[in-house]
């Protein structure tokens, strides 16, 4: 026993550098293994529905591909067990459940819409989108259990804002350019879309700056007319991020990361200060920076004409929304089955990419707006277990990044999910955890790792609250 | 001030909280957002011809087949050397109501109206909810429609090379007999994948715009067969009864009817001299004085009012999309949209900002046949799907117009207006041998030196009416000359059969 003394001691003396090895003492997860088996009977109900409809059996549709998965998820929930920390039990199968959900659907598409070679071998749709699962949740997995320290991610907060800024450049000059939109990145046989990983970062970054500096934008005030703006140079960021919005949309052409960026921005921003003149003062920038880019960029004008009436010109420029629109009208309520929907013409789905920017569309015409609710209450839950992690997190920066990793995954859904239903200009973000997608399923599975970790109290202690250089300029000493 | 005190200390589980209370409204916001697309929106958009199932289900699925009253086939299918199958018309006669369905160039006419039927995906959502569990997820319906395909090709022959429309109607039922409009076009030859393009780029460039059903979308200035309209606000409305007459109106042939300071003019009627007309003179020889006062004493509130409840104002309850027949253009300040009384007066006797469409023509010609009680117009009768069984669309009123009295007034005016001793003359060859017609020519001014529209309405047997019948032929001259004519024969060959 005394090597578990020496053990807790360590621990609690809080080393710098993550600890892996340790006393491993298994702690059961009751609750996660049975939301998990309730995963597994319902993708196994999903997988026999669509064997049903597809094939007229009543057998597993790819039942190879589905028990990969079932399996992993046991593997992901085994390990945890294993490693006997105290986190969060839930995000898992809510995530492990999208995904799932994810995979009944790529497997139902043609599976020629995608097809890679790794190593010699032809994966079609279904499997590689299976490939980046198993990846996500070994990362998410991983991460959640080996990360008990942030200091890596609190200190070194402008290092990753370089890293991020950097991604962001070298995607404005080498991105490849895809149906008009530079977001991938092209290293040698690897391609990806750096703002995935971005957006992970932009999150740890105001994580740090805000919780270090909320104290002195909530307090001070600097009198602009009747105007009571913070003091000017912490507006600073603000600015900063609008230009990179602004810079997003005009080099990427990406509509979708600049609203997620700012939107995620903004309410961490409203979290930290609880200022709400700051968000309308972000939400005027971004209204006033929209309406300049609409006047001039054509194809953002456009998309907004599609979006106000796509039916006049359903065949031509409306023709993606018009046709996921159909697709909501054919599924109803209760929605046509898994498999029984998507009429094809000429061999073709009727909505060109399905699988990266209207996974929802498809879903709720064989789901019916009962999945589609299900689904969106999935995405809720795991916004709400963030926010929750958040709340209870021992200090700002643990809550501000975990309420920031939630919201990312939450306004990023919103904002593809609103596309879809012509709530929102359509934009070409993933549906997190669904959407085909390499970069969107790693990354989205570094926020669910991060979140996993941050959840587990009994980790060590945040270091003592830094005093910020300004503070000891204006001869103050910390208040505790 | 104390940095570092209060808000700054605050902890962030209350604005937290406002987060996660702004996150599930705007979830709650995507949710409503499915409910309207897959709800509210659904039934419109599932029948669309954008819709993929319906486009996929054209390619997959022979579509119902058309008949007519008879039962003989106006619309069938054949196989391309793809499998895929395409549309044959019984002839270009019908082509302006049956329309045609083409994989390239969409679908008019009945084809478009009741594509969703025809390609077998709409039923009552009960049925279709169960459907979509069944093996058999398409129920094409076959529709009978009221048509005669005979009436329809005379009709079509009668107008011959001349652009123009002919609607008729039994008064009784509201089945649409014959909706002809020339010029016509052959639909098969759009339907057919190998002559598709061809046929739609010379229709499209052609200026006598065949594509346009005439009879349903076409506007005209009615002139003279306004004046029923008229007579049924008149009578309808209180503001005169059969027997009234105009003092002034003798004199005001002569010189022209000053109303507020401009002059109504119209021929004078040699034959009528210093009489004071009423409805039933008025009417045999189509004094525009009279129905001009008519209008006046009945008010431009009453005229449009009874106008709009025989379909005036608004698209027609009708099987097809049907143009917005108009009294007036409604931009004025007078009672019922007029600008003044000089417009109310013309417009009394179909002159003024009038324009209408043939089927509305006979929809007023209509109430004074069925006694003043208006049959909505229809087409289709019955729908019958494998699945979902035969399903019968019945007679029904689009509300009493008039009293039978006042119906009977105007219908023996109308007898007059065809068989009176000086109507002959106005109205040659629109008298059905042997039975008793009822109509009203009418000649409309278009202004200019154009040559005026040519207009008939009417209805035969007058006792007790089995077919109404309208018939516009574009400027071609008077009304009693050219339409009237047309009516006469085309009736005769609907109560007598082929002579």
């Amino acid at each position: 026993m005394t090597q578990d003394a020496t053990g807790m001691t360590r621990e609690t003396r809080g080393p710098a550098l993550p600890r892996v090895l340790g006393p491993i003492r298994p702690r059961p997860r009751w609750v996660e293994s049975r939301l998990l088996a309730l995963v597994a009977i319902a993708l196994v109900v999903g997988s026999l529905s669509l064997g049903a409809t597809v094939n007229g059996t009543f057998r597993l549709f790819d039942a190879r591909g589905l028990a990969i998965y079932l399996g992993a998820l046991l593997a992901a929930h085994v390990a945890q067990v294993l490693a006997g920390r105290r986190t969060d039990q839930v995000l898992l199968p809510t995530v492990a459940m999208l995904g799932g959900i994810s995979l009944l659907l790529m497997q139902r598409l043609p599976q020629d819409l995608v097809t890679q070679t790794f190593f010699g071998v032809t994966l079609g749709l279904a499997e590689v989108q299976l490939v980046w699962l198993l990846c996500a949740l070994a990362v998410a997995t991983t991460l959640g259990i080996v990360i008990r320290s942030d200091s890596w991610l609190r200190r070194y907060k402008y290092t990753w804002a370089a890293v991020g800024v950097g991604l962001l450049l070298l995607t404005f000059v080498f991105g490849t350019e895809i149906n008009g939109q530079r977001l991938t990145l092209q290293i040698g046989p690897f391609s990806g879309q750096p703002t995935e990983l971005l957006k992970v970062i932009l999150v740890v970054f105001l994580a740090g700056y805000l919780s270090e500096n909320r104290a002195l934008i909530v307090e001070q005030d600097t009198r602009l007319g009747p105007l009571r703006l913070p003091p000017l140079p912490y507006l600073a960021p603000m600015v900063a991020m609008w230009a990179i919005a602004l810079g997003i949309v005009v080099v990427q052409r990406d509509l979708g990361a600049a609203l997620l960026f700012f939107g995620v921005f903004l309410a961490m921003l409203y979290v930290a200060t609880g200022r709400l003149s700051l968000v309308v003062i972000g939400l005027v920038l971004f209204v006033l920076g929209s309406a300049l880019m609409a006047t001039l960029f054509d194809h953002i004008r456009t998309r907004v004409d599609i979006w106000l009436d796509p039916f006049v010109d359903p065949l031509g420029a409306g023709y993606q929304i018009v046709q996921a629109l159909h697709a909501f009208a054919r599924g109803g309520l209760v929605g046509v089955g898994l498999g029984a929907g998507l009429p094809e013409i000429g061999g073709r789905p009727p909505i060109p990419e399905v699988h990266t920017d209207f996974p929802l569309a498809a879903l709720g015409e064989e789901l019916g707006i009962v999945g589609v609710v299900a689904i969106l209450g999935l995405f809720l839950v795991v916004v709400e277990r963030g926010l929750r992690i958040g709340a209870a997190a021992a200090d700002d920066f643990r809550s501000l990044l975990a309420v920031g990793l939630a919201l990312v995954i939450g306004i990023q859904a919103f904002i593809i999910a609103a596309g879809n239903l012509k709530v929102l200009p359509l934009t070409g973000v993933t549906l997190p955890f669904i959407s085909y997608g390499g970069s969107s399923l790693l990354a989205n599975a570094l926020v669910v790792g991060l979140l996993l970790a941050l959840s587990d109290k009994g980790v060590e202690p945040p270091p003592l609250p830094r005093v910020s250089s300004r503070w000891r300029r204006m001869g103050r000493t910390s208040a505790a | 001030m104390m940095i570092g005190s209060g808000a700054a200390r605050r902890p962030l589980g209350r604005t937290t909280i406002h987060v996660a209370i702004v996150m599930s409204l705007a979830f709650a916001l995507l949710a409503g957002a499915a409910g309207y697309w897959g709800m509210v929106r659904a039934p419109e958009l599932v029948r669309s011809p954008n819709d993929a199932a319906v486009i996929a289900a054209a390619r997959t699925v022979p579509r119902g087949l058309i008949r007519d009253r008879t039962g003989r086939l106006l619309a069938d299918n054949k196989k391309d050397e793809h499998g895929e199958f395409y549309r044959v018309y019984a002839g270009s006669a019908l082509s302006q109501v049956v329309g045609y369905a083409s994989p390239t160039f969409g679908r008019a006419g009945l084809e478009r109206a009741y594509d969703a039927e025809l390609t077998g995906l709409a039923g009552d959502p009960l049925t279709d909810a169960f459907a979509k569990f069944g093996a058999k997820r398409y129920d094409p319906k076959d529709l009978t429609v009221s048509l005669s395909l005979d009436l329809q090709r005379a009709a079509v022959a009668a107008l011959g090379k001349r652009r123009g429309a002919v609607v008729m109607l039994d008064p009784r039922t509201g089945e649409v007999l014959a909706l002809a409009s020339t010029p016509s076009y052959d639909a098969s030859a759009i339907a057919n994948p190998d002559t598709a393009r061809a046929a739609f780029s010379a229709l499209q460039a052609d200026p006598a715009l065949p594509l346009l059903p005439r009879a349903t979308l076409g506007r005209y200035v009615p002139g003279s067969v306004f004046k029923i309209a008229t007579a049924v606000a008149g009578l309808g409305s209180g503001a005169i009864t059969p027997r009234t007459t105009f003092k002034q109106q003798p004199a005001a042939e002569k010189n022209g009817l000053l109303v507020e300071g401009y002059r109504v003019q119209d021929g004078h009627h040699p034959a009528t001299g210093t009489t004071a007309l009423d409805l039933v003179g008025a009417t045999e020889v189509s004094c525009n004085i009279y129905y001009a006062l008519t209008g006046l004493e009945t008010g431009g509130a009453d005229l449009v009012a009874y106008a709009e409840r025989m379909g005036f104002g608004s698209p027609l309850p009708f099987d097809l999309p049907t143009a917005v027949s108009q009294v007036t253009n409604g931009e004025g300040r007078q009672p019922g949209g007029f600008a003044d009384d000089v417009e109310l007066a013309n417009a009394s006797y179909g002159q003024a900002e009038t324009f209408v469409t043939p089927l509305q023509m006979a929809l007023v010609a209509a109430t004074v046949a069925h006694d003043g009680d208006l049959m909505r117009p229809r087409l289709v009768t019955s729908l019958t799907g494998d699945l979902s069984g035969s399903r019968t669309i019945g007679a029904e009123s689009m509300g009493r117009v008039i009293s039978a009295t006042d119906a009977r007034a105007i219908n023996a005016a109308m007898v007059r207006a065809v068989e009176g001793p000086l109507g002959r003359q106005y109205t040659s060859g629109a008298k059905v041998a042997g039975v008793t017609t009822a109509g009203k020519s009418g000649t409309a001014e278009l202004g200019g030196t154009g040559e005026p529209h040519s207009w008939f309405i009417g209805f035969a047997p007058a006792e007790n009416p089995r077919v109404v019948i309208a018939v516009l032929v574009e400027q071609a001259g008077r009304g009693g000359e050219v339409a009237a004519p047309i009516a006469g024969d085309l009736m005769t060959l609907y109560l007598k059969g082929p002579s």
